[in-house]
C-alpha cells in the first residue's frame, strides 16, 4: 500500500539532512506507527508522502500510484491529516466538509453517511454549524480528520493524530482504525506516544535523525527479549 | 531596559524578516535577480510617483507664494500624511497589537505589557517612515530651498519630520487600546474595518467634491485657485487637529515663537507617549484576553437541518470557486479592498451632474455627440479597467489562503482546475467593477446599448488579460505565511505588480487604439482588431497560468 524507496530530503540547501535514504513498505491491513524523538523528520517523510513538499531523491508510492507520476490518482487514496490543522476559519464546518466531499467526488449517499458518523462520534454535531473560527484546537483537528476520511480513503496518513484529542475520541480513533485496517485498508501515523504505539500498531519504524534505524513488529524489535519495553528499545536506539 | 532593547530586536527581526533577508542575499546567490528585481521595479514605479508628487508640491509651493503663503506647501503635507498615517495606523495598530500570533508568546513573559505594547509601537513607527519620509521630505526641501531657510530649519523641520508620525499613530492606538478593552475584539475588528474604509472613501469623496470647483484656464491658475479655496478646509483640518498647523509654525516662525510650537508639538508627541505607555499597562493585556472569545451562534443546527445541508454535490470547480466566494465576502478587508474602490469610480463620474455647471455640459454634450463616439468609447474602456483592476482579487487569490494552502496541495483536484476557479472567481468581481462603472456610462454619457455591450466585452477580455497576468505573478511569488488577512492583501507586494501590470495592458490597448484610430480605418473594425489583440495575448497567457499552475502546486513547499 505504501511503497518508499531511496528518499532523501534536505532543508537549507543540504544543511539540514531532515530525511535521509528512507526505505519503507506497509503491507495493506496494517497499522504502521512512526515513531522518533523531535525533530527526527517523521513530519518531513509525511509531507513528502502527501505531496507537500518534493523530495531531493527517491520514490513513493501510494496505493500503487506513483505520487510523483499519478499525483491526483495518488491524493485520492490518501486521508491526510496535518499535525497542525490550519484550516477555513471563515467557513462552517458543515461547509468544510461539504467543500472536501466535493472535491474528492464523494456521493450524495456517503457523504451523509459518513458526515453523521464521524460527527456522532466526534461529539461535533452541535457545532458543525458555526464558524470553524469558534473551534478548538482538538475541534479543529477533529473537523479536519472527518474531512480527509470522507471519502473512504485506502491510506491513512495522519500526523501526531493523539495529540490534540480528548480521551474518548482518542480511543474511538483507534478503534475506528483497527476497523478500517481489517477491511483490507492501511493506516500509516506518526507518535511519539510509545503506549499507542505499543499496543495499536502492527509494525513501527523507529526514525532518528534522518534515518530509519529500526523496523519490524513488537516481536521483532525486541529480537526475542519479552521484557524489554518499547520506552527501553526506544531509548536505547536513539542514544546514538 | 536590556529585556526592552532585545524584545525590540527580536521583533525587528521578525517584523521585517531581517533574518530571511539577509539568507535571501547570502546564501541564495543564485537566485539573486529576484529580490534585485524587485527592487529596481519599486525604484522605478516609486520613483515616478514621488517625481509627479514633487512637481505637484512645487507648483503648490510657487502658486502658495504668489498669494503670499508659501508655507502651505508644509500644512498640506504635514496635514495630509498624518491624516493618512492615522487612519491606515488603526488597521495597522489593531493588527500587530492584537492579532499576531507571539502574543501568546509575549503574555507569559515577566514584561510589562506597556513594554510589549512600547516594542510592538516602535515597530509600527517605523514602517510608517516610510510612508511618512517620502511625503514630507519633498515638501520640507521644496519650502527650504525656495525661500531661503537657514541652517536652523533644517535642524527644527528635521526633528519635527522624524517627529511627525508619532503624534497621529499613538493618537490611533490611543483610540484602538481603549476600544479593545471595551468591546470584543473580532467582532470589533471587522467594525473597526469598515468604518475605517468609510473614513478613507469619505476623504476621497472629500477631495474629489473640493476639486470639482475648478474653474477653467491654465494649470498654475487651476492650483492657485484649489489652494485659494482649500485653504480653508486645511485650515479646518489645523483647527481640529491643531499639531498639523503647529509643525507649519514651528518652521516659519523665526524667533522664539517658532521655538515655542516646536517645543509644543515635540513636547505634546512625548506626553501623549508616556500616556500610551501608561495606559497600556493598565488596558492591554485586558483587552487582548477578553477579546479572545469568539461569539458562538448558540443554536445547533438539528439533525434534520444537517440532512438539509448535505444533499447537494457540486463539481470540483464550482465547490472551489464557493469557498473562494465566501472566504472573500466574509473577510471585511477583502470585501473593502476589492468592492469599495469599484464603487468610489461611478460616484465621482455621478458627482459632475451634482455640480451641474457649464463646462460639464460641454463635456458631456461633446461626449453624447456619436462622431467622437469611437473615442468615448476607448477613453471609457480605460477607466474601466482601471476601475475592475485596482480589486486585487486575482493577484492575491494565491496569498489569501496562507496557511490553509496545504489543503489545496493535498486535494486530488487538478491545479489547472483550481486556478480556473480562482479566475473564474475574480472575473466575476473584474464583471462587477465592468458594470459598475457601465451604468453611470449609460446613465450619464448616455452610450447607446449596442456600444455598451461591446464595451463590456472589450473590459471582460481586457480584465480577464489583467487577472491571468495577476494570478500568474501570484503564483510566482505567494506571501502564505501571515496572521492577519489584511497582510495578504495590503502588506503584499504582489498587488503593486497587478498595478503595474494593469497599467502596462491598459497602455497597450491605448497605443493600439491610436494607432488604429490614426489609420482612419472603421469603428467596429477598431473593436474588432482590438478584442483580437486582447484575445491573441489572452489565449498563450491561459495556456501559460495552467502550466505554470501545474509546476507551483507542486513546488511551493509549505
Ligand atoms: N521548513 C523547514 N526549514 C528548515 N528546516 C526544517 C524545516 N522543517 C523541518 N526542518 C528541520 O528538519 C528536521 C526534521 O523535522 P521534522 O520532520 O519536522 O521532525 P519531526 O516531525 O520528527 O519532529 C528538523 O531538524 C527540523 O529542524
Ligand atoms: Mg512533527
Amino acid at each position: 500500500m505504501i511503497e518508499i524507496k531511496n528518499l532523501s530530503k534536505s532543508y537549507n540547501k543540504g544543511a539540514v539532512k531532515a530525511v535521509e535514504d528512507l526505505n519503507l513498505h506497509v503491507k495493506p491491513g496494517e497499522i504502521f506507527g512512526f515513531l522518533g524523538p523531535n525533530g527526527a523528520g517523521k513530519t518531513t517523510t509525511i509531507k513528502m508522502m502527501v505531496g507537500l513538499l518534493i523530495p531531493d531523491k527517491g520514490t513513493i508510492s501510494i496505493a500503487g500510484y506513483d505520487n510523483a507520476k499519478n499525483p491526483l490518482e495518488a491524493k485520492q487514496n490518501i486521508g491526510y491529516v496535518p499535525d497542525n490543522p490550519d484550516v477555513y476559519d471563515r467557513l462552517t464546518g458543515m461547509e468544510y466538509l461539504n467543500l472536501m466531499a466535493d472535491v474528492y467526488k464523494v456521493s450524495v449517499e456517503d457523504r451523509r453517511e459518513r458526515i453523521n458518523y464521524f460527527l456522532d462520534m466526534f461529539n461535533l454535531t452541535d457545532a458543525v454549524g458555526d464558524l470553524i473560527k469558534s473551534y478548538s484546537h482538538g475541534m479543529k483537528q477533529k473537523i479536519v480528520l472527518t474531512g480527509a476520511l470522507l471519502h473512504n480513503p485506502a491510506v491513512w496518513i495522519l500526523d501526531e493524530p493523539m495529540v490534540g484529542l480528548d480521551p474518548k475520541s482518542s480511543h474511538l480513533l483507534k478503534e475506528y482504525m483497527r476497523k478500517h485496517c481489517d477491511r483490507g485498508n492501511t493506516v500509516f501515523f506518526s507518535t511519539h506516544i510509545l503506549e499507542v504505539a505499543e499496543r495499536l500498531c502492527d509494525r513501527i519504524g523507529i526514525i532518528n535523525k534522518g534515518k530509519l534505524i529500526a523496523i519490524g513488529s513488537m516481536d521483532e524489535l525486541r529480537h526475542g527479549d519479552q521484557a524489554g519495553s518499547l520506552e527501553n528499545i526506544f531509548l536505547e536506539l536513539t542514544e546514538q | 531596559m536590556r529585556t526592552f532593547i532585545s524584545l525590540l530586536k527580536a521583533n525587528l527581526n521578525v517584523h521585517f524578516g531581517i533574518s530571511s533577508l539577509k539568507y535571501r542575499f547570502t546564501k541564495e546567490k543564485n537566485r539573486l535577480w529576484e529580490p534585485i528585481a524587485i527592487i529596481i521595479a519599486i525604484l522605478v514605479g516609486g520613483g515616478s510617483i514621488l517625481a509627479m508628487y514633487s512637481f505637484f508640491l512645487l507648483a503648490v509651493f510657487m502658486a502658495g507664494q504668489s498669494l503670499g503663503h508659501p508655507e502651505i506647501v508644509i500644512t498640506l503635507s504635514f496635514v495630509a500624511s498624518q491624516l493618512i498615517i492615522l487612519i491606515f495606523g488603526i488597521f495597522y495598530i489593531i493588527s500587530v497589537f492584537y492579532f499576531s500570533n507571539d502574543m501568546s508568546i509575549l503574555i507569559p513573559l515577566p514584561i510589562k505589557p506597556g513594554e510589549v505594547l512600547g516594542v510592538k509601537f516602535i515597530t509600527i513607527l517605523l514602517s510608517e517612515y516610510l510612508i511618512a519620509l517620502p511625503m514630507l521630505l519633498p515638501a520640507f526641501i521644496i519650502y527650504g530651498a525656495g525661500s531661503w531657510q537657514g541652517i536652523l530649519y533644517w535642524l527644527k523641520g528635521s526633528i519635527l519630520i522624524l517627529m511627525a508620525p508619532i503624534l497621529p499613530l499613538v493618537i490611533a492606538a490611543l483610540i484602538v487600546v481603549l476600544l479593545m478593552r471595551f468591546i470584543n475584539i473580532r467582532k470589533g475588528k471587522d467594525i473597526m474595518v469598515i468604518i475605517g474604509s468609510l473614513l478613507a472613501l469619505m476623504v476621497g469623496l472629500g477631495i474629489n467634491f473640493f476639486s470639482l470647483n475648478l474653474p477653467q484656464g491654465s494649470e498654475e491658475e487651476v492650483i492657485r485657485h484649489m489652494i485659494e479655496s482649500n485653504t480653508g478646509l486645511i485650515e479646518a483640518i489645523g483647527n481640529k487637529f491643531p499639531p498639523s498647523i503647529w509643525a507649519t509654525l514651528a518652521l516659519t516662525y523665526r524667533e522664539w515663537q517658532g521655538w515655542g510650537y516646536f517645543l509644543l508639538f515635540v513636547g505634546l508627541s512625548l506626553l501623549l507617549v508616556v500616556l500610551l505607555y501608561w495606559i497600556g499597562n493598565y488596558f492591554f493585556y485586558k483587552g487582548y484576553l477578553t477579546g479572545q472569545e469568539i461569539r458562538r451562534k448558540n443554536t445547533a443546527i438539528s439533525k434534520g437541518d444537517i440532512q438539509k445541508h448535505i444533499n447537494r454535490t457540486s463539481s470540483p470547480i464550482l465547490a472551489l470557486l464557493k469557498r473562494e466566494w465566501k472566504l472573500f465576502m466574509r473577510t471585511p478587508v477583502y470585501v473593502m479592498n476589492g468592492l469599495a474602490g469599484m464603487i468610489m469610480v461611478p460616484i465621482f463620474m455621478f458627482m459632475p451632474l451634482i455640480a451641474n455647471s457649464e463646462e460639464l455640459t460641454q463635456v458631456l454634450n461633446y461626449a453624447r455627440d456619436p462622431e467622437y463616439s469611437l473615442i468615448v468609447i476607448l477613453i471609457s474602456l480605460g477607466i474601466m479597467l482601471f476601475t475592475s483592476s485596482i480589486n486585487m482579487v486575482s493577484c492575491t487569490s494565491i496569498s489569501r489562503e496562507g496557511a490553509t494552502f496545504w489543503i489545496s496541495k493535498v486535494i486530488p483536484t487538478p491545479p489547472k482546475d483550481q486556478v480556473l476557479a480562482k479566475l473564474i472567481h475574480s472575473s466575476i468581481l473584474s464583471l462587477l467593477g465592468l458594470i459598475i462603472v457601465a451604468i453611470p456610462l449609460f446613465i450619464v454619457v448616455a452610450i447607446p446599448l449596442l456600444h455598451l455591450t461591446i464595451l463590456i466585452i472589450l473590459g471582460f477580455l481586457a480584465t480577464g488579460l489583467i487577472n491571468v497576468l495577476g494570478l500568474i505573478v501570484d503564483l510566482l511569488r505567494p506571501k502564505l505565511s501571515w496572521n492577519d488577512p489584511q497582510e495578504a492583501i495590503k502588506q503584499n507586494l504582489n498587488a503593486f505588480f497587478s498595478l503595474l501590470i494593469a497599467l502596462l495592458v491598459i497602455t497597450v490597448i491605448a497605443i493600439a487604439s491610436i494607432i488604429l484610430i490614426s489609420a482612419q480605418i472603421g469603428e467596429f473594425w477598431v473593436y474588432g482588431i482590438l478584442a483580437l489583440i486582447i484575445v491573441v495575448l489572452l489565449v498563450p497567457s491561459i495556456y501559460g497560468l495552467f502550466s505554470l499552475a501545474n509546476f507551483r502546486y507542486k513546488s511551493i513547499e509549505i
